[in-house]
């Protein structure tokens, strides 16, 4: 499981082998022109085992370079800090706290997309195959995986986007579906103190 | 042996000498397997207390014994993947490797996870234990939690199976997922800035240490890299594993072996036709000095069951020192002139010879006491050349030097052995060995010392610094250090590593430690595993309050039925540890069923400071830190304190067998060269700034016994060459030459420990040689 949770890392890839490699090239020039985002994530969960979606809501950062904060709001208050392979939760003290047992994938998503977005695309593109549709404006890229085995496991993920990432979709073959939407994303302006602190930004 | 002649007796010694040359033939090329090893391993003493720690040591070191394990980089990553593709196919065909795992082999993801299932309530990770521990745990707020991780984490163990992750927590710490390595294209890769990395292991069929296998997979390998090379232009290849560290070590051995046989025996040759200007005696004195070899290589290989080569490559140098018999007895034939008797000569030589036998004898027996098989197999193998060649002077050169000698010695090397002889002798010269003693003194103060086990085993720099990128990039490879966890039983074993393995993840934590691998990771003792369903238990009880949780947060009363039912499945054993494919290359961490206990193995990453390591075991039953380099090391220092006694005492023995023969009045005298010259050699180590090792003060013990040589062949030789001032000396010089030249050569070996055994003599004998005249009057009718 780890190489998939390793492909979930991926899946932020805006890859430059794509089909329409233009069009990606464009999608990528495009959102490596924010360094700084925040944006309002509401997350579902769909499974075949759950009576009805998990739903949860929030508000992220993201920093070229250094990383991504978290901060699920609604069901339950936790804020993660994902920056190049580590995983660590505020705590209540305002402290971090090494995330041992977190999904080391996502800490990875936050890495891959920073090395996307300075130009390094390849890993995606070999785990991927990635076909882009619409306009620089409004855009769709679809990553299916190369491999026989993954894809038992992992169906596909879909990114749609204008200007900015607007939602995030991933299938899985058991029939589980996740699907992350942003809104109100803008570029991020100064950070607090603590957002500063937490990425460690100078 | 009286009534014999002298033909009856040589023909009896040689035919001795052919049961041994046809005995020696067969040991070492007639029974299938060659008894000559490789394995630098087998020369390192035993330091740990315990054998199970040995045994151990052991196993560490073969865990990925026969194997190699290769990287093929390259900075295009479809380049390096085919480059990889191609290496594996090229090894394959090969019938000298068992296996070759280029390509993965297809398997389901499933089954790193379903054979877990029945398991799964027994088996959680510490952080989930101590979160369900602790008042106040919430399962439905865990579940929620869970559910809504940010882009999903439900990979692996399905939903269902694992409503609350704690499996799969659990399996995320399991060895395979913690490789760096991921697959890809079916092969195992690393991304690093510089390029793509695909691994590439080979089993062999046989031993990495076996001399036909070693070859023919080195052959192999490197055809199928020229070819790799040649069509992916830019790839490198990087490889770890025994067979290349032996390979190495074999390639300086043999090197050391031809580089000093070759030109100590080419140089001897040159010497003895130039001094003896004649053919003869140099056959004579190679016949003798062969069949001593030959005799130390059947009696090494009857003692030990094997030579080692570094042995062998003493063993090229021990030729220098086997001559000095020979030598006595040719010169005094070439001193005699015409008055020439063989048997007569072979008792005027005899007391010189079984003296200089003597000294010899014991500086080599007390190598041999040293409970260190590499010392222990040259003094045998010296002991037993050394007896034989001596023997071979009494008893068979006699048949072979009938004839009076053709010419006598060169008289230019009488005349120069003279000219020093005047210099070096007498009060002057008494005077001056006071002087050179005082300016030995700063030498000596300045003089540090080396205990590293690198001594020993130098593997070249290439490809430590290849193990040391395979280590980083695919995260092999274990150090030498490990800490030991023994006990009565297995579950005593796995409690006994829990509780240091507790106190190293605390470590890690800190950041004081990399990480660990051992059993307790993959396999928790009884103990904790009731403790692990002792703190779900009150989860369970009753079920029907976790089927209600789980339909709180979402569940389907369908999905999570099956999951409340399951609890709480059964124990996690030893046996099925074993049995569980997945942990097959981790069983080096177990040791069971040997005839020394049970045990495991934790060994630490990323932290290799021993002290600071050892204080991680402090106080815990049954766990030590085993630190081969570091033992050893410490016996390496221990033996040197030792050896100074052992030198002191081998002085004084020496002493008392000199004042036996020649009296308390001279005896300092013939003492005084080997002694000075180990004080000058001393100091001109602590001139040159080498430290002093354990080598170096062995090899300080041949001196004492070369040294006394030189002295007692000058003592005793003179009387009789009184005729022929300076030609004893003469004799003394041209043996110590002999001796500088194999001795000496082997300071050119590629063995810092045979370098400085080498190194040592040279000086030693050099200084020695020059000081012998000091024994014995100075030579009287004067010319100048």
């Amino acid at each position: 499981m780890r190489r998939l949770i390793t492909f979930f890392a991926l899946l932020c890839a805006f890859a430059a082998h794509a089909q329409s490699p233009a069009l990606t090239d464009d999608v990528l020039g495009h959102l490596a022109k924010h360094p700084q985002v925040r944006a309002e994530f509401t997350q579902s969960r769909e499974n075949p085992a759950l009576a009805e979606p998990q739903l949860s809501h929030g508000d992220l950062i993201f920093v070229i370079g250094h990383g991504m904060v978290w901060h699920t709001r609604d069901p339950f208050e936790d804020t993660l800090v994902f920056t190049s392979g580590d995983t660590s939760r505020l705590n209540a003290q305002g402290k971090l706290e090494r995330v041992r047992d977190g999904n080391r994938g996502v800490s990875q998503v936050s890495g891959m997309l920073q090395s996307l977005l300075a130009g390094k695309s390849d890993d995606a593109a070999r785990q991927f195959t990635i076909s882009a549709d619409g306009t620089p404006e409004h855009w769709t890229l679809h990553f299916v995986p190369r491999q026989a085995r993954v894809a038992k496991v992992l169906a596909g993920i879909t990114l749609k986007g204008d200007a900015f990432l607007q939602s995030i979709e991933v299938n899985l073959a058991s029939g589980e579906r996740t699907l992350i939407t942003f809104a109100n994303t803008r570029d991020a302006g100064s950070l607090t103190p603590v957002e500063s602190t937490v990425l460690g930004i100078p | 042996m009286k009534s014999l002649s002298t033909t009856q007796r040589a023909g009896l010694f040689a035919f001795a000498s052919l049961v041994v040359c046809l005995l020696c033939a067969w040991l070492l090329f007639g029974r299938g397997t060659s008894p000559l090893q490789t394995d630098v391993l087998t020369l390192l003493p035993a330091t740990e207390r315990h054998p199970l720690a040995e045994d151990a040591v052991e196993r560490l070191a073969r865990a990925s014994g026969d194997r190699m394990v290769l990287l093929v980089h390259h900075k295009d990553d479809d380049a390096a993947k085919d480059a990889a593709r191609e290496l594996g196919a090229a090894l394959a065909a090969d019938p000298v490797f068992a296996s070759v795992i280029a390509e993965l082999p297809p398997f389901d993801l499933d089954q790193l996870v379903t054979p877990f299932l029945p398991f799964r309530f027994h088996l959680l990770t510490p952080e989930d234990r101590a979160a369900l521990t602790t008042s106040g745990f919430d399962p439905v707020d865990a579940l929620k939690r869970r559910l809504n991780q940010p882009f999903g984490a439900n990979v692996g163990a399905k939903l269902t199976d694992d409503p609350f992750g704690w499996m799969q927590h659990w399996l995320d710490r399991q060895p395979w997922n913690r490789s760096a390595l991921v697959p890809e294209d079916d092969m195992l890769t690393a991304h690093r800035d510089d390029g793509s990395y695909v691994l590439v292991i080979a089993t062999l069929k046989g031993s990495s240490y076996d001399d036909v296998v070693q070859r023919q997979a080195l052959a192999t390998l490197e055809r199928a890299e020229t070819a790799m090379v040649a069509r992916h232009p830019g790839t490198a290849l990087l490889r770890t594993g025994a067979i290349f560290y032996a390979a190495s070590a074999r390639a300086g051995a043999e090197h050391d072996t031809h580089v000093v046989g070759i030109a100590s025996t080419v140089g001897i040759a040159l010497l003895l036709l130039l001094v003896f200007r004649s053919l003869r005696p140099l056959l004579i004195a190679f016949v003798s000095t062969a069949l001593g070899v030959i005799g130390a290589i059947a009696t090494t290989v009857l003692v030990f069951g094997q030579l080692h080569l570094l042995t062998l490559v003493f063993g090229a140098a021990l030729l220098g020192e086997a001559v000095d018999y020979s030598i006595q007895y040719l010169c005094a034939r070439a001193n005699a002139g015409a008055d020439w008797h063989a048997e007569r000569g072979v008792r005027q030589v005899r007391p010189a010879l079984l003296l200089a036998l003597a000294t010899s004898l014991l500086g080599y027996s007390l190598l041999a006491v040293v409970p260190f098989p590499f010392l222990r197999q040259m003094a045998v193998f010296a002991i037993a050349g050394m007896a034989i060649a001596c023997a071979s002077v009494f008893w068979l050169l006699p048949a072979l030097a009938q004839k009076p000698a053709r010419a006598p010695l060169s008289p230019s090397l009488v005349r120069l052995a003279l000219g020093w002889q005047r210099i070096a002798s007498g009060r002057r010269a008494l005077l001056g060995v006071a002087v050179l003693c005082v300016v030995a003194v700063p030498g000596w103060l300045r003089l540090g010392h080396d205990d590293d086990i690198h001594l020993l085993i130098s593997p070249p720099k290439a490809l430590e610094a290849q193990t040391a990128t395979i280590r980083e990039v695919a995260g092999f490879g274990g150090g030498s250090q490990f800490w030991l966890v023994e006990g009565a039983n297995a579950e005593e074993v796995l409690q006994r590593e829990e509780a240091l393995t507790d106190r190293l993840q605390t470590w890690v934590a800190d950041g004081k430690l990399g990480g660990w691998t051992g059993i307790s990771a993959m396999l928790p003792s009884a103990h904790r595993q009731a403790a692990n369903i002792a703190a779900l238990e009150p989860l369970f009880t009753p079920r029907e309050r976790m089927s209600e949780w789980l339909g709180q947060a979402g569940f389907r009363a369908e999905g999570s039925a099956g999951f409340v039912a399951a609890y709480p499945g059964r124990a996690f054993t030893i046996d099925d540890w074993l049995a569980m494919p997945a942990y097959t290359p981790f069983r080096y961490l177990w040791m069971s069923g040997g005839k020394h206990g049970v045990g495991s193995i934790v060994v630490p990453q990323g932290q290799d400071d021993a002290d600071l390591l050892r204080t991680a075991s402090d106080g815990l039953p049954g766990v030590s830190l085993v630190d081969k380099p570091a033992s050893i090391t410490a016996l390496f220092g221990r033996y040197r304190g030792y050896a100074d006694v052992w030198l002191g005492g081998a002085l004084a023995l020496v002493g008392l067998a000199f004042v036996w023969r020649y009296g308390l009045r001279s005896a300092w005298r013939v003492l005084l060269p080997p002694a000075a010259g180990i004080v000058l050699s001393v100091a001109a180590l602590g001139y040159l700034g080498e430290p002093l090792t354990l080598f170096h003060v062995m090899a300080l013990m041949l001196v004492l016994g070369v040294g006394a040589n030189y002295a007692v062949f000058l003592r005793e030789g003179e009387p009789h060459v009184a005729h022929l001032p300076g030609a004893a000396y003469a004799g003394v010089l041209l043996s110590a030459v002999t001796a500088l030249l194999s001795f000496g050569l082997l300071a050119l070996s590629t063995m810092p420990a045979l370098r400085h055994f080498g190194l040592t003599l040279l000086l030693g004998i050099g200084f020695t040689a020059l000081l012998a005249p000091v024994s014995v009057p100075a030579p009287k009718n004067r010319t100048a």
